[in-house]
């Protein structure tokens, strides 16, 4: 029987067709319905507009639109001859941007997503409180505003540079309102210290506290979500920053990988029609992401969760809470680093100089983000965009499931919606 | 019995094609909750409220206040159903509907997804041609790529408490875009000695007259009720790109179009003759304190 | 008979000088010589200029004010763009042989002692009213798609620089034909070099 289901707040929607067998779901295939033409209105325009337009891909994670936009560019001006040198102060700027974007929409995931939908479907109450992943995520914004000059929306980050000419009190205010939001998630969300946190060994070590983490924690086990919401164990984390390692895992084995390898494909959708392509890794699925990146750190908890736990629901969402409060730390790094002394933006030839193509690859809230651009003395012939959403939430047929597809099989159609969310969801990205 | 002053306007966020970012900048609002509990929820897209998108696309239900973000397409459905009707129904029973960003307010960015039949719920750019015009009394554009929060926490905030709202003839309330988005730029005075930025990446230096900055040209209050409640694209080096106006977005975002040297577009309601004597008379005075460094960091070691 | 005004005692103070400025040159005209053309007491004559500086830079902004006028009326025409630039060399022509004295006062004064100006009368300060409508012109032809847009000064020095140089030529009696026969070409040419590519 097949049942087909709306799943809303995910960033827009999506549709999910369950074929269900006694109850459990046997296979699914997932649609998404509502197309911008991102890359046909990007083609023909001088790559720099590029800067202000793919932002607006999406409200969430647009940040690291403009952060893959310009590494793209980047990447066409080396191909193109022309070198371009980045000091620490750009890069470090960009990251720390970057990385509170990704916390913002952490914190509202949790808040806003995850545990109103948990509380759905566990006996143990939880409570919602919505709001704080808006208000926690705000104070995240201001920090990217304050070298961005606002958030959503920020185009600051331009070929070779950043806009911005920060002063020492641009960088007391982002720390205070780091502190801030690093209080916040303990005081609110953790229960402990930042600190003690970042040194749990193993899941055991939430027992002791009594917090939203905890709770969740908790409710997650007492639905099984542990044994529940298995994937393929294989990882992708192409984008290459200070946070992560860029690889893939095969369970906790690491290979290298080459972008060239990273193919789309149609998506398999008989009963709605979908906008969406599937993307793969050397014609493979891999799941992208939080929980890649975590893997790719090798972070005790992390390796404990997943010799213990696997890729299941529960690892997929307590990596991402781990990471949380992972980059809150390693954004401290970051801005306690920045040298207001060095150059915002270094010297560069003019774009119309520019034929070539460029890749820009960053990791996003939700995982791996390609940018592919073809310019023509600086024109845009021809722009790709593939989204993490599209690795995650791919729709394949039965023989050969995506990450999404092989999490939801098996189980009753409330836990696979919940699991499908385990994966934080972009329906907008997906078909940008 | 309930008071009649008790009873909260009903409130309903529909979106037609968006990317969120008038939802994610509204979910910045430093009193979002208070606002919110203003109002009976009916849908949000962001939380759950009372009611899913399931049960709006019933068009069963009604609202007081009808919020639409996103570019209207007349094609689009949602749930199976044409957004179209959607839309419709819930407008018809309004007493107020809000055009949240530019793609409700003008066509905005995703005009260019279907320009052909793609617009905003009154305007198609300046065109008076949308869907709503038959409703346009009950119509109120928050334009802007996205908006800023505040701007529709105020219009929410003075429909809540029954306060009469001045609109400017792009039915924008006048209190938020009466203002040019030029004005409180920490950059104002290189503006007036016409003493250009020489490149992104510095604080000191005017964005209009190379790196293509529209802020002379555009009705928002960015530089007054600051983004994030720290800053603004001017301020940190970004050039303003004209986002609240029914012409955006323009094209060649980062550089300032210019007909021999002399930029093709001036301030707003300056006759270009003017424009052109007074600068031209400020750019003849080196003024040395704008020429240098805002902070000279190697002296203050 | 009428009371002459200060207003055109002062207009007739400035053509005397502009007049004697130009043929004898700024340095060895004095304000005796001056007062003397007017006919008034030198003492009368800095009831309206406070020095020779003075009277040289109220005469720029004087031509530049005149010229400016012109340029504007040729300007807000509801004409093409070679059309125009064939009513300002024209104008500009009509100038230089009818009232010889501005053109020569800007070329051999202003242009060439730039000491006296610099004080006061730097950069666009005094030739305002000029600069601004030949801004407007080209602002206009590029507008219209007529001109090639390109920076301002490389236009303003062709436009301007060829003017003065052919009112020179013409000033120092090389020229075989009179001005007036030159203009059709001369306005072809700028247009040529000017035109959108």
């Amino acid at each position: 029987m097949i049942i087909k289901q709306l799943i809303e707040q995910i960033e827009g929607e999506a549709f999910v067709s369950f074929d269900m067998k006694d109850d459990r779901v046997e296979f699914s295939t997932i649609s998404f319905a509502h197309f911008r033409g991102m890359e046909m209105i990007l083609e023909g325009k001088n790559v720099l507009d590029a800067l202000v337009i793919t932002p607006r891909v999406c409200g969430i994670c647009g940040h690291a639109h403009l952060m893959a936009t310009v590494r793209a560019i980047e990447d066409a001006y080396k191909n193109a001859g022309f070198k371009i040198n980045l000091t620490d102060k750009i890069q470090k700027i960009r990251e720390l941007t970057l990385i509170m974007e990704m916390i913002q929409n952490h914190f509202k995931w949790l808040y806003m997503v995850i545990i109103p939908e948990l509380s759905k479907i566990v006996d143990l109450s939880l409570v919602k409180e919505p709001l704080k992943g808006a208000f926690s995520a705000s104070i995240a914004s201001k920090i990217i505003a304050i070298f961005g000059g606002q958030w959503p929306h920020s185009s600051y980050m331009v070929p070779a540079g950043i806009t911005c000419d920060p002063t020492d009190i641009d960088i007391v205010q982002a720390q205070n309102y780091l502190d801030e939001l690093i209080s916040f998630f303990e005081k609110e969300s953790l229960g402990v210290s930042l600190e003690k946190f970042l040194s749990f060994k193993s899941c055991k070590d939430f027992n002791d506290i009594s917090s939203d983490i905890s709770n969740l924690e908790k409710a997650l086990i007492s639905i099984d979500m542990h044994h529940k919401g298995f994937s393929h164990d294989r990882f992708l984390i192409m984008g290459e920053h200070s946070f992560t390692n860029v690889s893939k895992l095969k369970h906790t084995r690491t290979f290298k990988v080459n972008s060239k390898y990273i193919k789309t494909e149609e998506a398999y959708s008989p009963n709605e029609k979908t906008y969406a392509l599937n993307a793969l890794y050397n014609d493979e699925y891999y799941e992208t992401g939080s929980l890649a990146r975590m893997m790719s750190n090798s972070i005790p908890i992390i390796k404990n969760m997943h010799r213990r736990y696997k890729d299941s629901a529960y690892s997929r969402v307590m990596a991402r809470i781990f990471e949380l409060g992972y980059m809150l730390n390693h954004a401290k790094k970051l801005i306690n680093g920045i040298d207001i002394y060095e150059k915002s933006i270094t010297k560069v030839e003019n774009i119309e100089k520019v034929s070539a193509k460029g890749i820009g690859i960053v990791e996003a809230p939700r995982g791996s983000l390609i940018h592919k651009i073809e310019l023509e003395m600086g024109i845009i012939k021809s722009y790709k965009i593939i989204t993490p959403t599209q690795f995650n939430i791919g729709s394949s047929t039965p023989d050969k499931p995506t990450p999404v597809q092989l999490a939801m099989k098996g189980l009753t159609k409330e836990e696979a919606l919940f699991v499908f969310r385990t994966f934080d969801v972009c329906s907008v990205c997906t078909t940008h | 019995m309930l008071l009649s002053q008790d009873k909260k306007p009903t409130l309903i966020w529909l979106q037609g094609v968006t990317c969120n970012g008038n939802t994610h900048s509204f979910l910045n609002l430093s009193y979002l909750e208070l606002l919110l509990s203003k109002f009976e929820l009916i849908y949000l897209p962001f939380m759950e409220v009372k009611y899913s998108f399931f049960d709006i696309s019933k068009c069963s239900l009604s609202c007081d206040v009808l919020i639409f973000e996103g570019t209207f397409d007349p094609l689009m459905q949602r749930n199976g159903v044409l957004l179209k009707d959607i839309l419709i129904h819930y407008a018809n029973d309004a007493k107020h509907i809000i055009a949240v960003g530019s793609c409700a307010s003008f066509g905005g960015m995703f005009k260019a997804s279907a320009p052909d039949r793609n617009s905003g719920l009154l305007y198609d750019g300046d065109d008076f041609i949308g869907v709503l015009t038959k409703l346009y009394k009950k119509v109120i554009n928050l334009s802007g790529c996205p908006i800023h929060p505040e701007w529709l926490g105020y219009t929410l905030s003075m429909i809540a408490n029954n306060k009469n709202i001045k609109l400017d003839d792009l039915y924008r309330p006048v209190e938020l875009y009466s203002n040019l988005s030029h004005h409180g730029c920490t950059r104002n005075e290189y503006f007036e000695w016409k003493v250009d930025a020489k490149n992104f990446g510095e604080k000191e230096g005017c964005l209009f007259y190379e790196q293509g900055c529209r802020a002379p040209m555009t009705h928002a209050s960015c530089n007054k009720i600051l983004w994030n409640e720290v800053s603004s694209k001017t301020r940190i080096g970004t050039p303003c790109f004209g986002c609240t106006e029914p012409d955006f977005p323009r094209e060649n975002f980062f550089k300032t179009k210019t007909n021999m040297s002399i930029p093709q577009d001036i301030p707003l309601g300056v006759p270009k003759r003017s424009y052109l004597t007074m600068a031209g008379i400020a750019k003849t005075f080196h003024i040395k304190r704008l020429e240098g460094k805002l902070i000279d960091y190697k002296t203050t070691d | 008979m009428a009371r002459i005004t200060k207003a055109e005692r002062k207009k007739s103070i400035i053509s005397a000088s502009l007049k004697l400025f130009s043929e004898r040159g700024f340095y060895i005209t004095t304000i005796p010589d001056i007062a003397q053309k007017v006919g008034m007491s030198v003492g009368n004559f800095y009831n309206y200029f406070n020095s020779k500086d003075v009277l040289a830079k109220e005469l720029v902004m004087y031509i530049s004010q005149y010229l400016g006028d012109n340029i504007r009326d040729i300007n807000e025409r509801d004409i093409s763009t070679d059309e125009k630039i064939y009513e300002i060399v024209s104008m500009y022509f009509n100038i230089a042989d009818e009232k010889p004295e501005m053109i020569e006062y800007f070329l051999r004064v202003y242009l060439s002692n730039r000491e006296v100006f610099s004080d006061g009368c730097e950069g666009m300060l005094c030739v305002s009213p000029f600069v601004t409508e030949m801004m407007m012109f080209f602002n206009d032809g590029v507008e219209s798609g007529d001109l090639y847009d390109q920076d301002f000064f490389s236009a303003f020095g062709l436009f301007m620089g060829y003017l003065g140089g052919m009112v020179f030529l013409f000033g120092e009696k090389i020229l075989p034909e009179p001005l007036e026969n030159y203009k059709e070409s001369i306005s072809q040419n700028i247009y040529n070099a000017l035109k959108s590519r």
